[in-house]
């Protein structure tokens, strides 16, 4: 049996894992899962499991915060860790970090130092923390799922929840896109193997909670990207699905994720 | 470099000042009775949450939380490689002519070698290679291959022999243990127990092969092994089914008084900190593996200034005769905090040896309670 996408997927229109092209893997997700830090929360989405811990707002370590950020906002610092154990074959980082936890961690934090509301604590520090426990695909995504639910538990304001998804397609789609015979899909939330074979890209959206008088009208929400990555090569004629897609998929994990935040009130 | 001197001693020392250290150490130091800050027996360990097999990936994994926040995760991978004869033990054959070459390949590759078991420690806020992890993962790792250096006759009960596959393959195994919040108490308790546990749910697939053959083996992960075969009725085990994967406790003296998992307040004032690795032996009975001493901070804390030495109480105190040998410094004044120096009495790490050994003691507890933690 072949184990790749591009040969099976357009004679059965399912993926390696049995899902169809718009469907997520399973998503589950606690909070307040680490007394010990100001938030936390745990995540999984399929075989990708994520823990990520909140400290701060705190004052920043000396020499870090006389820098000229500091004295506007808080500063954002994220610490990614893959561990050990986290993928098919046990992987020791050398020097103690390597290209691709760095790389995450650079595009969370971009991305969460621009997202939060740190006016609202100059001279501080907020540090995210996220360990990979397992590693099967969508990390990026994934991550920016987790820091989203610590901070929320740590009670950092934010204009909205800021999830992420990937997509992809179905085939190299290397040649420009034929509106006749489209033989390609595009795939929401990629899996190792998946995303290791097929061109990917990965979102992450916001949407602005309408408040006041805009809180009446359904249109008040609009969604907004904030995160956009892509490593692969592809057609442009292809971007557009892919990016619609990722962004429907972006809507559906906020509301698995508004969810979760409901249900850890409730208990 | 103060804070790393610290860190790489019994971890952050709290900040406490000499009277409230001279307090704790008192209470702590009562003869028969110590009182404890939080009210715990001498023996008796912080609460915990436990669970094991948490991640699918992995041959083995636990999770451990103490009730101050403080959680750590395991994961236990193995890989199987092809065992190649050391140039040491080439060596030795070729000078010694007594030994033929069955008898010299049989016991290296029987026997198992300690470098087949690696250990790496995460510490949020140290690097892969500061003090801390490095000298907790060698800790840990020399209680887990030592386990079976001992006797030479039953390799079948340790960790190395039990990696054998067959002359010419074995197991190698990698820990990796992930503290997920700053360290509050020296960590090594909450790494050892999480350790044992995550080796406790190790499976191995069930080899197929047999003798001599390239491993092979089965593909259906329900009839795995455990690398520590487990019974479910206690009446009939074979000897090897008792043995456990060490376990270390952190040991502290105050005065006479021996106490069981340290706080960190505890820890800032103890006398001595031992970490003592017991595991259960092919008889079922206590084994102790190591005892290391760690350093203690009470050593670089700031001593008390007796009234008597105070410039600013040189009016209030009653002029005294012996002010001259006062003065030296090297005298115990009650209730005044002095750091602590010069080591430990024989007959204490006795108590604590024979506190942890004893049948009934703290080990066979903690062993018990850790095989309770259900292993699915």
């Amino acid at each position: 049996m072949p184990l790749d996408t591009s040969t099976t997927y357009p004679l059965t229109r399912l993926r390696l894992d049995g899902r169809r092209w718009n469907e997520l893997r399973l998503l589950q997700a606690q909070i307040s899962t680490n007394p010990a830090s100001s938030g936390s929360s745990y995540l999984s989405m399929g075989n990708t499991a994520i823990m990520c811990s909140v400290h701060g707002p705190a004052e920043g370590r000396r020499g870090e915060a006389s820098g000229s950020a500091g004295s506007s906002g808080a500063v954002v610092e994220v610490d990614v860790n893959i561990a050990g154990f986290a993928g098919v074959d046990r992987r020791r980082r050398a020097g103690g970090s390597d290209k691709q936890s760095s790389r995450i961690a650079t595009t969370l934090r971009s991305a969460f130092q621009s997202h939060l509301h740190t006016y609202l604590y100059p001279h501080s520090t907020i540090s995210i923390h996220v360990s990979v426990l397992s590693a099967d695909g969508s990390l990026l995504a994934a991550a920016i799922n987790a820091c989203t639910l610590a901070l929320v538990d740590a009670g950092i304001p934010m204009p909205g929840l800021l999830c992420g998804c990937t997509a992809g397609m179905s085939g190299s789609a290397s040649t420009p896109k034929d509106p006749r015979s489209d033989e390609l899909d595009p795939l929401l939330d990629l899996s190792l193997p998946e995303e290791q074979e097929l061109p990917q890209l990965t979102v992450g959206t916001t949407t602005s909670v309408p408040v006041g008088e805009n809180n009446m009208d359904d249109e008040g929400e609009e969604t907004k990207v904030a995160v956009l990555n892509m490593d692969s090569k592809l057609h442009f004629t292809y971007i557009e699905t892919m990016l619609a897609v990722g962004m429907d998929g972006c809507n559906q994990i906020r509301e698995l994720l508004e969810g979760v935040i409901k249900e850890s009130n409730r208990a | 470099m103060s804070n790393q001197r610290q860190a790489s001693s019994a971890s952050q020392t709290p900040h406490l000042s000499p009277a409230e250290l001279s307090y704790l150490y008192t209470s702590l130091s009562l003869p028969g009775s110590p009182i404890r800050p939080d009210g715990r027996s001498p023996t008796q360990f912080r609460p915990l949450t436990a669970e094991t097999n948490i991640l699918p990936g992995t041959n083995g994994s636990a999770r451990i939380g103490f009730a101050d926040g403080t959680q750590a995760i395991v994961g236990v991978k193995a890989e199987v490689e092809r065992t190649t004869l050391s140039a040491d033990t080439l060596d030795a054959r070729e000078f010694d002519p007594n030994h033929d070459r069955e008898s010299q390949e049989g016991s290296a590759a029987v026997s198992g070698h300690g470098s087949w078991v690696q250990m790496s420690i995460e510490i949020p806020g140290f690097r892969d290679d500061d003090a801390l992890p490095v000298f907790l993962s060698e800790m840990m790792r020399e209680s887990l291959v030592g386990s079976v250096g001992a006797d030479e006759s039953g390799m079948a009960g340790g960790l190395k022999g039990r990696l054998v596959i067959n002359k010419r393959w074995h197991w190698r195994l990698y820990i990796d243990v992930l503290l997920l919040s700053q360290p509050l108490s020296y960590p090594l308790p909450l790494l050892s127990l999480t350790t044992h546990l995550a080796l406790l749910s190790t499976k191995l697939p069930k080899l197929k092969s047999q003798g001599e053959e390239d491993p092979f083996f089965d593909d259906d992960w329900a009839v795995a092994e455990y690398l520590y075969p487990r019974s479910s009725s206690t009446l009939k085990k074979s000897p090897s089914q008792h043995v456990r994967p060490p376990v270390t406790l952190l040991v502290i003296s105050v005065g006479d008084n021996v106490i069981f998992d340290p706080n960190r307040e505890e820890i800032a004032v103890a006398d001595a900190v031992l970490a003592i690795s017991v595991t259960r032996g092919e008889g079922g009975g206590l084994k102790l593996l190591s005892i290391r001493t760690i350093d203690p901070p009470s050593r670089l804390t700031q001593p008390g200034i007796p009234n008597s030495e105070n410039v600013n109480m040189l009016g209030a105190t009653p002029a005294e005769e012996n002010a001259l040998t006062q003065a030296t410094g090297e005298e115990e004044v009650s209730g005044v905090w002095r750091p602590r120096r010069g080591g430990v009495k024989r007959s204490v790490v006795a108590n604590m040896v024979r506190t942890v050994l004893k049948k009934g003691g703290v080990g066979e507890e903690v062993l018990e309670g850790l095989e309770g933690v259900e292993v699915v």
